[in-house]
């Protein structure tokens, strides 16, 4: 044991997380009886699954009965203006991710992610760098080799988004001008990876695991700040030697001056939530990354990747 | 012999033929009712789908998609607007069948076209779903570029006469696919600061507006000529018939397998690609347009292949290629269900329950689909104001469905008037839908193509897919002017002589 003092914290912190699953048994009481969970998504979408499962498990925690508002179009404008026009009373919270940020900042909306207040995170999407099996690539670094020597070929799964502003930092980084390719979603990416039009892509792991079970895509890095749990071989991207880490979050944001009984709440029950070996079960499968980030930090995150946001979208002449 | 079992155990051991049946119903009267598409009909279902085992309710949202697209052709023949958007070429040859009292027929011949289309399209989604999935890899940037340029090419031999009217109409659709944000870099386009427009224009808002609401439009603008007072009934195609029927449903199998197979291909296309093979290779094509029953067979027979086929690359690989296999999808996923290669290992069950619920409703969709007419006709039948007002509602409501917003109302009924005005002038409006739908695909992919090749238009010969489909465009093209021309030389020497 070289560090012990590592040893001594994560005890502790395990000896933490085990006492806070055996107090969870009495739910924390709420002032409203049913909770609205606003979603973008459709009826079977990527927020509507993560609201559904997270609304099964909660009321082992808070005492109240959530219920899931499926508000679509307008890229997620609507339902922030149904968010950002509610009680801030702590009856109805929006499912939040780094689309409602893309959306305020390329459009005109009636109400922008800075009208409605964050309010917890629970998790961060793991986004991988990934290559066909049978292609030459082996390494992050023989990517970018090819890249420095001949035309690189990347790809991103659609124009303003998250992957596309990896490949562009990483681009950056790596002091390579390979040509950056959006596409019509993941799955039109994935094709285009795996007939090799495309040296790599940059996705999320749900959307590739059908290739990735049938031995069909090679994972090169995550973007994760730390190495995943099911991958633990793949390296970060840190790692590989370029700082650049992403979180495409996934929390809760309610309307703007809710009352600090209600923060205090989610505060408390979120991580017992987090911690729930039920819960557990469903979100790893799902490749999710449980990642609390509390009120009062979570406001001061999401505001930084607004910000970030921007000057990507401007330094690439999205935004004028 | 271990499928052979499950089928079994499925077929008596759980109620899997009333969801096949139930899924088939809904679909007919969904697809039947105008501007609800299939996608629209299969999604009012999803919510219901939540409380059912895995394989019940993927067979039910299959067979819901199968009875759309025989229901779709029901007021497309009946009162010229398709119930689906796939039954758009449908409406060409089958209301001209319907206004020559031949109703009854035509919905026969969409019928058995049904029919034919759904046995041949699950027989390929058997044979070919494991081993065919590679079609699917092979299309890159360029080979998209193409086929989107071979799909555009039939609007040389769509205009009717009038080239010109026909590449204006062309230009709109291809404008209006433009809004949105750019494929490629991401800049917004025409959105004029509207999130509502972020994600562009839906190609089935435009098609309602145009088809649906103008039609309502020139209805209303015309005296009421005492609606459908004839009884409809049913008839089956003769064994002649039969036979002279089937070059045009081979040429929509074929079609049809090939744009289930390829993404962004989906049933509309397909149909309108095999209306205009069926009238290339037909030995009649001087009745195409006034009343054709290969006019009928070929676009029905396509959308029911796909119906089927456009399963394939959702399973193998879990990539829609329309907008219903993308509810079907999200059906899949809800339950737990990962599209791809180890589906068909770990869920056996839910595969071999898709394909016999699938034959189940293939086979009783000729019963049902006489059953259920009736129905559909009473609903079509209505005197000519109620039925106008009771289409409008659900056009709306339907369209508000889709994504719960106003801007796409808005949309819809200006693209209503936008397909008024078209009628008036005498502009086609085939040419402005196939722009719309094919639009951003030829776009998207050849700046795809380019990027890659960093500006260098020789990828687009080092594609031997991208090549083929290209000369197949190309000759197309000249052989639909060619015939255009000679059309035109004809009828200047038929009044010389008169």
């Amino acid at each position: 044991m070289r560090h012990p003092a590592i040893v001594t914290a994560v005890a502790a912190s395990l000896s933490a997380w085990l006492a806070s699953g055996v107090s969870a048994q009495t739910p924390i009481d709420y002032p409203h009886k049913v909770v609205t969970l606003v979603t973008h998504s459709s009826p079977g979408g990527g927020s509507d699954v993560f609201l559904r499962e997270m609304a099964k498990h909660l009321p082992k925690y808070i005492k109240a009965t959530f219920v899931i508002e499926n508000v679509q179009g307008g890229s997620g404008a609507r339902a922030v203006s149904r968010l950002a026009t509610a009680p801030a009373d702590g009856s109805v919270f929006y499912a939040t991710t780094p689309t409602y940020i893309y959306t305020s900042l390329l459009s005109k909306t009636q109400h922008g992610y800075k009208d409605v207040e964050p309010l917890v995170n629970f998790f961060t999407d793991s986004e991988v760098i990934y290559t066909r099996t049978d292609g030459p690539y082996k390494t992050l670094k023989d990517v970018i080799d090819k890249a420095q020597t001949s035309r690189g070929r990347w790809g991103a799964a659609n124009p303003a988004s998250l992957e596309r502003q990896a490949a562009e930092q990483l681009k950056k980084a790596a002091n390579v001008t390979p040509a950056v390719v959006s596409h019509e979603g993941g799955g039109d990416l994935m094709i285009n990876v795996l007939n090799g039009t495309l040296d790599i892509g940059i996705g999320e792991i749900p959307e590739l695991r059908p290739q990735l079970e049938a031995g069909k895509i090679r994972l090169l890095a995550t973007f994760d700040a730390k190495r995943m749990e099911a991958f633990p071989n793949v390296p970060t991207v840190k790692e590989s030697g370029y700082a650049i880490a992403l979180d495409k979050f996934r929390g809760l944001a309610g309307p703007k001056g809710m009352p600090p009984a209600i923060t205090k709440i989610w505060d408390e029950a979120v991580p017992k939530i987090l911690a729930d070996p039920d819960y557990q079960k469903v979100y790893r499968t799902e490749s999710l990354v449980a990642n609390f980030i509390p009120h009062d930090r979570y406001q001061g995150f999401v505001q930084n990747f607004g910000t970030v946001t921007e000057a990507f979208l401007r330094e690439n002449g999205v935004l004028k | 012999m271990h499928s052979l079992g499950i089928a079994f155990d499925l077929l008596f051991g759980s109620p899997i033929i009333l969801f096949s049946i139930v899924g088939l119903i809904w679909g007919i009267i969904g697809g039947s009712l105008p501007g609800i598409s299939a996608s629209i009909t299969m999604a009012l279902l999803l919510p219901f789908t939540y409380g059912m085992a895995p394989v019940q309710a993927i067979v039910m949202l299959a067979c819901t998609y199968i009875g759309a697209e025989y229901g779709g052709s029901i007021p497309a023949i009946l009162i010229r607007t398709p119930g689906t958007n796939s039954a758009a070429a449908t409406v060409i040859d089958g209301y001209e069948m319907k206004k020559q009292g031949r109703a009854g027929e035509a919905l026969g011949i969409s019928l058995w076209s049904g029919v034919i289309g759904s046995l041949f399209g699950l027989l390929m989604l058997i044979m070919l779903t494991e081993p065919l999935s590679w079609v699917a890899l092979a299309f890159r940037p360029t080979s998209y570029f193409a086929l989107g340029i071979l799909g555009l090419s039939v609007i040389a031999s769509m205009t009717n006469g009038s080239l010109l009217k026909g590449l204006a109409a062309a230009v709109v659709g291809l404008m209006i696919s433009t809004i949105g944000t750019d494929p490629i870099s991401g800049v917004t386009r025409f959105t004029f600061g509207s999130p509502e427009l972020l994600g562009g224009v839906e190609p089935v808002l435009i098609m309602i507006g145009i088809f649906a609401v103008s039609e309502l439009m020139m209805q209303s603008g015309s005296r009421d000529i005492g609606g459908l007072r004839e009884q409809v009934k049913v008839r089956l195609p003769s064994l002649s018939m039969m036979n002279r029927l089937k070059r045009s449903q081979f040429i929509g199998c074929l079609l049809g397998t090939f744009e289930g197979l390829t993404p962004g291909g989906g049933g509309s296309i397909a149909a309108f690609l095999s209306y205009n093979e069926a009238k290339r290779w037909s030995k009649e094509p001087e009745k195409f347009g006034k009343g054709s029953e290969e006019g009928v067979a070929a676009p029905e027979t396509a959308n029911n292949t796909v119906a089927s086929t456009a399963l394939i690359p959702l399973l193998s690989f879990g990539i829609p290629s329309s907008n219903s296999t993308a509810v079907l999808l999200g059906g899949l996923l809800i339950h737990g269900l990962l599209p791809g290669p180890r589906l068909f290992e770990q869920n056996a069950d839910v595969v071999v329950g898709l394909y016999l619920g699938s034959f189940i409703a293939t086979l009783a969709q000729i019963v049902v689909g006489i059953l259920l007419l009736p129905v559909c006709v009473w609903l079509v039948n209505r005197p000519r104001a109620y039925l106008a007002g009771f289409i409008l509602a659900l056009i709306l409501s339907g369209i508000y469905t889709l994504n719960t917003s106003l801007a796409d109302l808005g949309i819809a009924l200006g693209m209503g008037l936008v397909g008024y005005l078209m009628r008036r002038a005498g502009y086609p409006f085939l040419p402005l839908i196939l722009g719309v739908v094919l639009g951003h695909m030829v776009e998207s992919s050849y700046r795809r193509s380019l990027l890659l090749s960093g500006g260098d238009h020789s990828i687009f010969l080092e594609d031997p897919i991208a090549i083929g489909l290209l000369l197949a465009s190309a000759v197309f093209v000249t052989l639909s002017l060619v015939r255009e021309f000679r059309d035109a030389r004809n009828a200047k020497l038929k009044d010389a002589h008169a």
